[in-house]
């Protein structure tokens, strides 16, 4: 039995001054395995030309596409839309400045968030090729993998209140990959170090361990385990550095 | 239109794996780079690789680069260049260990070195057994390999513009390549990047086909450039089908499954491989795979009920196994075949995959073409890696593995071309012709006044069906004499397309107008090329070249062991010969022989 999508879709933009943010709706027939993903491109190539929204991979893995999807931010190319009711409505992400309709920019956060929190392996010394490999653990290894699947989607963002209120706040992205780097025996920095990245309001002490994150995150990373870890993590560097502050007075 | 001008040491275009390699050793050194892509960094392309890149570390089965170089050049069908070839095995280890350092999470081995899994086409002792040459981060290499090249750009401080789409290269009278100019997506406008040097990293364009594992984005732009400015493209007929794609979806299924342990059944359950490659069945070479698959579906031995298609087997797999190696297969299998790999078969059919040709380069990653009686020329100031460039490692067919490989060997080799060059002060910036923007500007303008034009959608879609029906998994003598008409009458098309939304900013309509340009050249290239060679040979095989002593599984090696370069121009084609000598005296050259598996 076939359906008839009714899609109602958030357009504005921004930069042209006679846009006013409006929601749009389409009807559209539903195939077989239709993602939102197919969904809006069929849109665009008969009633919306104009329509913006991103895409790459189709597969989930490249993060593109994240958008409100009824409510819930979530991957688009990865929503069926059989598992969603007849009506549609779509919404860009919250937090992100707005490209156009559904289009967000979270790629200028993500470098933002990559350079503050210094998101790469500092290694103690330049990688001597000829050495060939650094042998690590498979367990440890796994465990570093786990973390490293992040998409930079931003669902988790988009869903974290105190990201919505906190400008600045690196979010459950941010915070997973301090975790990740944490775990890497090729890293050189220590608990001090990374105190000095998430160690206040803007990190892990403005969490509210909500977990509104975990439960959205597309790839399932077990983020509130993660969280309360570096919490843990945190908090007891920090309680170091007030008592190192107090021996040197 | 008033077009600003920027100057740079060097610009690169693209920011997939090639491209952040090319740009690390750039960055690092110190020279003034911008690299621009239509998407941010890490949505480029190569995050969807999935099963590995190929090093003959040897870390699970005994393996060296000697026996890499032969299954790469056989793999090719002895269309590889031997000299590139033996460059990159050589190579592979150097680069694969480099992304350990920065950070790449590998799977690893019980004593802990970077896990390895047999791919199609890697061989153990010149073809005699699967060998473990993949190295692999489970099914999601190319994400942790992109994001790791992304993060260690982010520390060398490299300058990315995103969301520019390159337009068109700029040459001055004497063919040097002085930059591109792009247009600004936010805002619509074009510039001018000029620089010294100008490395294209713009990927593959399997978005030609109907059917195709590849992104929306991958549509040829590098390539499209290269010939729009004179630049012959190079054995543009290969094109990789690879076999398992979801059937219906085009999404890909790694070969890395059967890798573990995956096989193709027909409709009565059998394992037709094993008939027609007795030794790697299942892990032959991808155009020998997605030939028996195709052959199977032909032979009315197709499965569903429409008989279009065949299964890949993991059932008979432990469920931790699967979980552990192959989480991401298995969510695209429930995702878009509605099936759990772990209970039941995966409906599987070859669909386009790769662009084996492209931007003919040397093994230093520098453009070249003919001139006078030398078939590589340089072209000054010009450089290209990756997807769209054509060293030539793949030659007719690429294996599985080879070109997350290729990206990291050639965009480190261009990097590094780039910086000998600037640093020996080989390089200027040589003043911008009036008219360098002209072509681009030309372009946009006829967009914007177009009217009873063509609809881009409809066009690309002739392109995509034409392509499909023509220049498929088989090629026939008549349907290639008929696609050659068909793909020059859809490009007339193309000349008149119009667009419905005229907006300055942010107007995807235009860009896909812009890019599906690119897409024409390309399916020119690739239907032109094919029609002319009259033989069979990896990817190309066409009906009326017969297997016999003289041309084994119909490879012409008397008139046909040569690079096809086509120019856009009259659509004329020339040929230049491979390259059957290695670079050193390490190895013999890899003889002539015919490919079985
Ligand atoms: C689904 C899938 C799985 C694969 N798995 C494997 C594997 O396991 N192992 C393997 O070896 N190979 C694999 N391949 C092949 C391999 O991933 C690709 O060949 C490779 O990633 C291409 O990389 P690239 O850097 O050349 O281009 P891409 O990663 O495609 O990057 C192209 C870049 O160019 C930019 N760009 C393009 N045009 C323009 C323009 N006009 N202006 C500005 N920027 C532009 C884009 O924004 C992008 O940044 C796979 C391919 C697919 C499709
Ligand atoms: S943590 Fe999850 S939700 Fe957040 S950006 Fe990464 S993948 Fe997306
Ligand atoms: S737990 Fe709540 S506050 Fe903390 S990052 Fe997740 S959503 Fe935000
Ligand atoms: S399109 Fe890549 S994650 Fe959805």
């Amino acid at each position: 039995m076939s359906r008839v999508l009714s899609i109602s879709i958030f357009r504005h933009n921004p930069r042209d001054p006679a846009s006013v943010p409006h929601m749009e709706t389409h009807e559209l027939a539903e195939a077989p395995g239709m993602t939102l993903f197919i969904a809006l491109n069929r849109l665009r190539e008969t009633v919306a030309p104009d329509l913006s929204f991103d895409f790459v991979c189709r597969a989930g893995v490249c993060g593109s596409c994240a958008m409100v999807i009824n409510g819930r931010p979530g991957l688009a190319c990865r929503t069926l839309t059989a598992a969603l009711p007849e009506h549609i409505s779509l919404h860009p992400l919250p937090g992100f400045a707005l490209i156009a309709d559904l289009s967000v920019d979270t790629g200028t956060w993500m470098r933002e968030l990559a350079e503050s929190l210094e998101t790469w392996v500092h290694l103690a010394a330049e990688p001597d090729i000829d050495l060939l490999e650094a042998p690590m653990e498979p367990k440890l290894a796994e465990e570093i993998y786990e973390l490293d699947r992040c998409i930079e989607c931003g669902c988790c963002i988009a869903a974290c209140g105190t990201a919505q209120m906190r400008p600045g706040f690196v979010g459950a992205v941010g915070l997973n990959k301090i975790a990740r780097f944490r775990l890497d025996p090729a890293d050189s920095r220590d608990d001090a170090d990374y105190f000095e990245l998430v160690g206040n309001d803007q990190g892990i002490f403005g969490c509210m361990s909500l977990m509104g994150c975990e439960d959205l995150c597309p790839k399932e990373l077990p983020l509130q385990t993660q969280l309360a870890w570096l919490r843990r993590g945190m908090a007891r560097q920090g309680l170091r550095g007030i008592f190192k502050k107090k021996d040197n007075e | 239109m008033k077009v600003a001008k920027r100057t740079f040491d060097a610009v690169i275009v693209g920011a997939g794996g090639a491209g952040l390699r090319a740009a690390l050793q750039l960055s690092e050194s110190g020279m003034k780079t911008a690299v621009l892509t239509k998407v941010f960094p890490t949505r480029s392309h190569t995050v969807a690789a999935q099963g590995g890149v190929a090093a003959s570390l040897g870390n699970s089965t005994e393996d060296n680069w000697h026996w890499h170089m032969y299954d790469t050049v056989k793999g090719s069908d002895w269309l590889g260049d031997q000299d590139a070839i033996e460059f990159m095995c050589k190579k592979a280890n150097e680069v694969v260990v480099e992304l350990e350092h920065y950070g790449m999470p590998f799977d690893r081995t019980d004593d802990g070195k970077i896990y390895q899994r047999p791919f199609g086409g890697h061989s153990m002792n010149y073809g005699q057994a699967p060998v473990m040459r993949s190295c692999a981060a489970a099914d999601r290499t190319g994400h942790a390999m992109l994001h790791a090249l992304y993060q260690r750009n982010v520390r060398a401080n490299t300058q990315f513009f995103v969301e520019w789409m390159a337009l068109d290269l700029i040459r001055d009278a004497d063919g040097d390549v002085l930059g591109v100019t792009a247009m600004e997506m936010e805002t619509g406008e074009v510039s001018i990047f000029h620089a010294k040097a100008t490395i294209f990293a713009t990927g593959g364009a399997g978005r030609i086909y109907f059917s195709s594992t590849n992104a929306f984005i991958n549509t040829g732009d590098g390539v499209g450039m290269a010939a729009r400015a004179g630049v012959p493209l190079e054995d543009m007929e290969f094109w990789q089908f690879h076999p398992t794609g979801v059937a219906g979806a085009g999404v890909l299924i790694t070969e890395g499954v059967r890798g573990e342990g995956g096989i193709l059944r027909n409709s009565s359950g059998e394992r037709f491989m094993e008939r027609y490659a007795p030794n790697l069945k299942d892990l032959a070479s991808r155009d020998v795979v997605s030939r028996a698959m195709t052959t199977e579906i032909n032979e009315g031995r197709g499965c569903g009920p429409d008989k279009d298609h065949v299964l890949l087997d993991i059932t008979h797999l432990a469920p931790e196994n699967i979980m552990k190696r192959l989480p991401g297969i298995r969510e695209i299998s429930i995702q878009f075949a509605g099936i759990d790999p772990i209970k039941a078969p995966i409906p599987v059919v070859p669909t386009c995959h790769y662009q084996m040709g492209g931007i003919p380069t040397n093994y230093k990653g520098q453009v070249v073409v003919p001139q006078g009686d030398n078939n590589n020329v340089p072209v000054r100031g010009f450089y290209a890696a990756g997807e769209c460039a054509c060293a030539s490692v793949h030659g007719a067919n690429r294996l599985g593995t080879n070109s997350l490989l290729d990206l990291l060997v050639f965009g480190k080799s261009a990097g590094e071309t780039v910086v000998e060059d600037f640093e020996a002060g080989n390089l200027s910036l040589k003043p911008l012709p009036d008219d360098a923007a002209d072509v681009s500007l030309a372009r946009l303008a006829r967009l914007e006044n177009q009217t009873n034009g063509e609809s881009v959608h409809e066009v690309r879609l002739a392109m995509q069906r034409t392509m499909q029906k023509h220049a498929g998994v088989f090629r026939f003598n008549d349907l290639l004499k008929e696609g050659v008409e068909a793909i020059k009458a859809v490009a007339e098309r193309a000349k008149n397309t119009e667009i419905g939304d005229k907006s300055k900013v942010w107007n995807t309509a235009r860009m896909e107008a812009l890019e599906l340009d690119n897409l024409i050249e390309v399916a020119k290239a690739t239907m032109i090329s094919a029609e002319a060679r009259k033989e069979s040979r990896g990817a190309h095989v066409r009906d009326d070249a017969l297997d016999n002593a003289e041309t084994p599984n119909g490879r012409d090696d008397a008139n046909w062991l040569k690079h096809t370069l086509w120019y856009s121009e009259g659509n004329r084609l020339a040929y230049k010969p491979v390259n059957l000598k290695p670079m050193s005296d390490d190895v013999e050259p890899i003889a002539l022989a015919k490919r079985t598996y």
